[in-house]
């Protein structure tokens, strides 16, 4: 054996050597770790915490939709969402049976979900909180019960298409929903928790909570009340008329604030996915996805707003308005009507076969008498009536806060002839929506001020800080203030004397205008049977038009329409606080005792002579040929003062 | 000088040293290391085996037979090995070498698999990587047949000569598990090194073996996809264990998160307990606890080098230089890989990652160090 001694001056520089290398890359790899640790940390820690970071979103609470008295016609309950950690259940059996009992779901639903090796899996949504309570009571290792809102609507059906639903990730999908999302909708809060590669939430990290913020609350211009009256009328005159539906429309003239938007049949709010029966008859076999989507945009459609209609004799206000503009008729101005109109080569009809004669412009208007329009709106001419339409908003949008607004449909000035201008003049040839009819006749009727038809008036914060009061764009001068006047007291006179005097209420002076619209493709026997009347007639603050689609039998609007405002108006009228004022000939005839209208229908004219005998009826009329009743006015069950009018239709 | 001096002085010439320093540094690694083991594997061991302390209690063990081991063979001569044996009259570092051959061949047929490469044994329930042991005997046995004839390394051929005697152990490693043979053709380069006076040959011979180790790790496929890996750490599919690595490190800032507060140990590093768990240190103990380790790596390193310049003699130096040379390039590899310093391959860190045979191994070669230590006549 060598001794060291000898070897030792050239290993140890030898040792040197590699001790030296193995120290330099120690201090080679102490720098990276510099640069990895301190330069270069924040941009990898920073992944790396996404990378442990598992967010929970937390849905804020939707804002609540009130009415005009606050009371809140849509909001929101709280819900549950029931889920899974896989990774973290103990006794997967317990689990399984119990969800499955108490979600109502099926066992192999359920186990499918449980024994799925996911980080969580969502069991059950918008569960109710008391299920949810009784589950986390239970205990059950590896169930997580996240706390969440479902929009409520409490009272189901009401106003459904004006207030609108929202959809399972919360965002408005018809109605005010849509239209004041961004106000409703708040800001979703998040919880940060850390998280294993496997998904479980570690315990006792600290939590990142960013807390949600609440929806603003919309305060709407709606009246919980005014909505039902409305909708109790419209859905009696439905099931009266077995119509393909109702709308009705309650606003104020003067400022445009919509009080109650009906469409019967509604949908109910909170089931907006289920079709009603309206919608469901006539559709016998089984509904495919394409259908039912088609079928479900039906019944979410606004017909006040998105549907246009021929106005027809109801529009004579408008026509009648321009031509006292514009100097070309004065009330006493006679015509005569012999039941029909020749414009160039067409003859064209009045409503009247026999004819009216000979009449004044005021009997003219009472009468709705078609061949003294032609005659009026002639005398306008196209230019000037289309500039009419333009002062009272006929050509624009009214810019109502709803989605899904439709527009007029004209024809283009140069392509209105004579024959075009006669129609146009008594509300055919054109399309308008209902909503747009009653603007119109608002400005007519307040003193010439167009307004904004509107639902919306106050958006506040939670606390009841106002965030944003709603503007609306108004106009005056669409019409002149003596014309307004006019027009107020034609109207009203059109109700206590002439085709409009079944809206007539005792106590209040209501103006109106009876409309019946043939629907197109004419002679296919369906109508339209609409009136549009305001109260008080002096100075409106309430106007309302309803429409009744394809009623069955009697199809007048004077007859079926006219009742259902006054039926609105009688309710609306004391409501709002407007006090009866009865002159002396009303107090003589109305202010007495009422009575139930006996059911006439099916009887023979003399069976009903007998009965009726005693009833104190005004005059009864006997409509129509024939010895059985088919339908009656006022309808079966009915109250109507002493002396009111009854009218049978015979067959 | 009254008598009782004289005795000390006497006494102090015959007085054998023991460097307790390097004994001390190594039990604490040890218990760092199971800290750490505990520390990065229970969350797993708990997850899939139920037992939090699975993987530190086999590691316990480990530690105790090593440790014991350890302080044995520190008391045994190390100049034992290469003497022929009383009855059979063969060194027994002639029976290690072919311990090792044959255990080599043997994993090649009849090996376990674990991880893509075949590299235990199992024996019952004892798993045993032989490729561990075969690490000693390469430091012995070049030792061995270095300080046979020292003088023949001042020709190339002498290398050569030293290099073929120790070429059938590292060519069976080779062929499996290209880290480990790294490492032995290291320790045995770095042994002829220190013997010889020469050194050009060494510089002329290291460019050849860079140029066919880059042949090797480019004419395999798993290496080569390792290094595009490397290279595109952010995108590639393999590198996730190694990015995930990088976002533990740089996660750990100066003063790290604390001990137990790793996130990434919570399954996003794979086996976070083995080779891996530097990036686990790091970002627990921050740069300042993983500058410590490397520290406490650099003196053990350190009294590693003091024992092979002061060993009694050239054999006992030889040994140290290539258990310093072993221990070095471990820590030095693992560190890099972990860093992404380099394309990854798997080393384990010394005295700390998990995994038994590595560590008794070790410990029984920081006993053959201390024996070396021991050898050494103290100075008066």
């Amino acid at each position: 054996m060598y001794p060291v001694v000898k070897n030792r001056t050239y290993n140890r520089r030898k040792l040197l050597v590699v001790a030296g290398v193995l120290f330099a890359v120690c201090v080679g790899l102490i720098g990276r770790l510099f640069w990895l640790m301190v330069i270069k940390s924040e941009e990898y820690a920073k992944r790396a915490t996404e990378l442990h970071e598992r967010e929970r979103s937390i849905k804020a609470e939707r804002g609540i939709i009130y009415d005009r008295n606050g009371v809140a016609l849509a909001s929101n309950v709280p819900v549950c969402t029931i889920s899974v950690i896989h990774a973290q259940i103990t006794d997967p059996e317990r689990v399984i049976a119990e969800l499955s009992e108490r979600l109502g779901l099926g066992e192999e639903t359920v186990r499918k979900r449980v024994e799925k090796n996911s980080s969580i899996e969502r069991i059950k949504s918008n569960v109710p909180k008391e299920t949810a309570d009784e589950i986390r009571n239970l205990g059950l290792d590896g169930v997580m019960i996240d706390e969440d809102y479902k929009r409520y609507y409490p009272y189901e059906t009401l106003a459904s298409r004006v207030i609108g639903f929202t959809g399972s990730d919360n965002q408005g999908i018809i109605g005010l929903e849509v239209e004041y999302d961004e106000f409703l909708m708040g800001t979703d809060g998040r919880i940060l928790t850390l998280a294993t590669a496997h998904g479980a939430e570690i315990e006792d990290a600290a939590e990142n909570r960013i807390e949600p913020v609440a929806g603003y609350d919309l305060y709407t211009s709606l009246d919980m009340n005014i909505q039902s009256y409305a909708e109790q009328a419209a859905e009696k005159v439905l099931k009266a008329k077995n119509a393909n539906r109702v709308s009705l429309i309650v606003m104020n003239p003067q400022n445009g604030e919509i009080y109650a938007m009906a469409n019967v049949p509604e949908f109910n709010l909170n089931e907006p996915y289920v079709l009603t029966e309206a919608m469901l008859s006539g559709v016998e076999e089984e509904l495919d996805d394409e259908t039912k989507t088609e079928l479900l945009n039906a019944m979410w459609r606004n017909p006040c707003i998105s549907d246009t209609y021929e106005p027809g004799s109801a529009f004579k206000i408008v026509t009648a308005t321009a031509a006292l503009e514009e100097g070309v008729v004065s009330l006493n101005d006679t015509f005569y009507c012999p039941g029909y109109k020749i414009v160039e080569d067409r003859q064209i009809r009045c409503h009247k076969s026999g004819g009216h004669g000979s009449e004044t412009f005021v009997q003219g208007i009472q009468n709705s008498c078609n061949p003294v329009f032609m005659e009026i709106g002639a005398r306008v001419g196209i230019n000037s009536l289309y500039q009419y339409f333009k002062k009272l908003g006929l050509f624009e949008r009214t810019g109502v806060d709803l989605p899904g607004e439709a527009g007029s449909i004209m024809h283009k000035a140069e392509n209105v002839g004579a024959v075009e201008l006669a129609t146009i003049s008594f509300g055919q040839s054109f399309q308008i929506t209902p909503l747009q009819m009653l603007r119109a006749v608002s400005a007519v009727v307040n003193g010439g001020r167009l307004v904004t038809p509107h639902i919306g008036v106050t958006i506040k914060s939670q606390d009841g800080t106002v965030i944003k009061t709603l503007d609306y764009e108004e106009s005056d001068g669409a019409v002149s203030e003596e014309t307004s006047e006019i027009m107020k007291e034609l109207l009203e006179s059109v109700v206590s004397e002439g085709t409009g005097k079944r809206a007539y209420l005792p106590g209040f002076r209501i103006g109106g205008k009876t409309a019946t619209s043939e629907k197109l493709p004419r002679r296919s026997g369906r109508y339209i049977a609409s009136f549009v009347g305001f109260a008080p007639a002096e100075n409106p603050q309430v106007v309302a038009i309803v429409m009744i689609d394809e009623p069955e039998g009697i199809y007048y609007g004077g007859t079926i329409a006219a009742p259902v405002i006054k039926e609105v108006f009688a309710d609306v009228l004391p409501y709002l606080g407007i006090e009866e004022e009865y002159t002396e000939e009303e107090t003589e005839e109305y202010r007495t005792a009422s009575f139930p209208v006996p059911s006439l229908v099916g009887m023979s004219v003399n069976e009903t002579k007998e009965l009726l005998k005693s009833y104190e009826f005004g005059e009864i009329h006997y409509l129509g040929e024939g010895d059985t009743v088919t339908e009656q006015f006022p309808l079966a069950g009915e109250s109507v003062k002493q002396n009111s009018d009854l009218i049978l239709y015979l067959e | 000088m009254n008598r009782a001096e004289m005795e000390q002085g006497k006494k102090k010439k015959v007085h054998r040293y023991y460097d307790y320093t390097l004994l001390f540094l190594t039990i604490f690694l040890v218990c760092f290391g199971l800290v750490m083991i505990y520390s990065t594997s229970s969350y797993n061991a708990q997850r899939f085996y139920g037992d939090a302390t699975k993987f530190v209690m086999q590691q316990a063990k480990a530690a105790v037979l090593g440790i014991v081991g350890m302080l044995v063979v520190s008391k045994i001569d190390y100049r034992i090995y290469i003497k022929p044996l009383p009855i059979i009259k063969i060194r027994p570092i002639y029976l290690l070498y072919f311990l090792c051959l044959g255990l080599q061949l043997l994993v090649m047929f009849m090996g376990s698999e674990s991880g893509g490469s075949i590299r235990w044994i199992e024996i019952g329930s004892l798993r045993f990587q032989p490729s561990e042991l075969s690490k000693i005997a390469v430091i012995l046995f070049t030792a061995f047949v270095v300080q046979l004839s020292p003088r023949r390394l001042d020709k190339i051929w002498g290398f050569f000569r030293a290099a073929i005697l120790v070429a059938p152990l590292i060519g069976l490693v080779v062929i499996e598990n290209f880290s480990t043979a790294l490492i032995m053709g290291v320790i045995m380069v770095a042994i002829c090194f220190v013997a010889s006076k020469k050194k050009a040959y060494f510089i002329v011979c290291g460019v050849i073996l860079v140029a066919l180790g880059c042949v090797f790790v480019f004419g395999v496929d798993y290496r080569s996809e390792r290094i595009d890996a490397w290279l595109q750490i952010e995108t590639h599919p393999k590198g996730y264990q190694i990015l995930q690595g990088l976002y533990a490190i740089a996660s750990g800032r100066i003063f790290g998160k604390g001990l137990g507060q790793s996130m990434q140990k919570l399954g996003f590093i794979p086996e976070s307990h083995t080779d891996m768990i530097f990036s686990v240190i790091c970002e627990e103990l921050g740069l300042f606890g993983a500058i410590a380790v490397i520290l406490l790596f650099i003196l053990l390193l350190y009294r590693l080098f003091f024992i092979a310049v002061n060993s009694a003699d050239l054999y006992g130096g030889l040994i140290a230089t290539g258990i310093m040379a072993h221990i070095g390039m471990q820590v030095l590899l693992n560190i890099a890989v972990v860093t992404s310093s380099i394309p990854s391959t798997g080393v384990p860190l010394p005295f700390i990652s998990y995994g038994g045979t590595s560590l008794v191994v070790l410990l029984l070669e920081m006993g053959i160090a201390l024996s070396v230590s021991n050898q050494i006549k103290a100075e008066a």
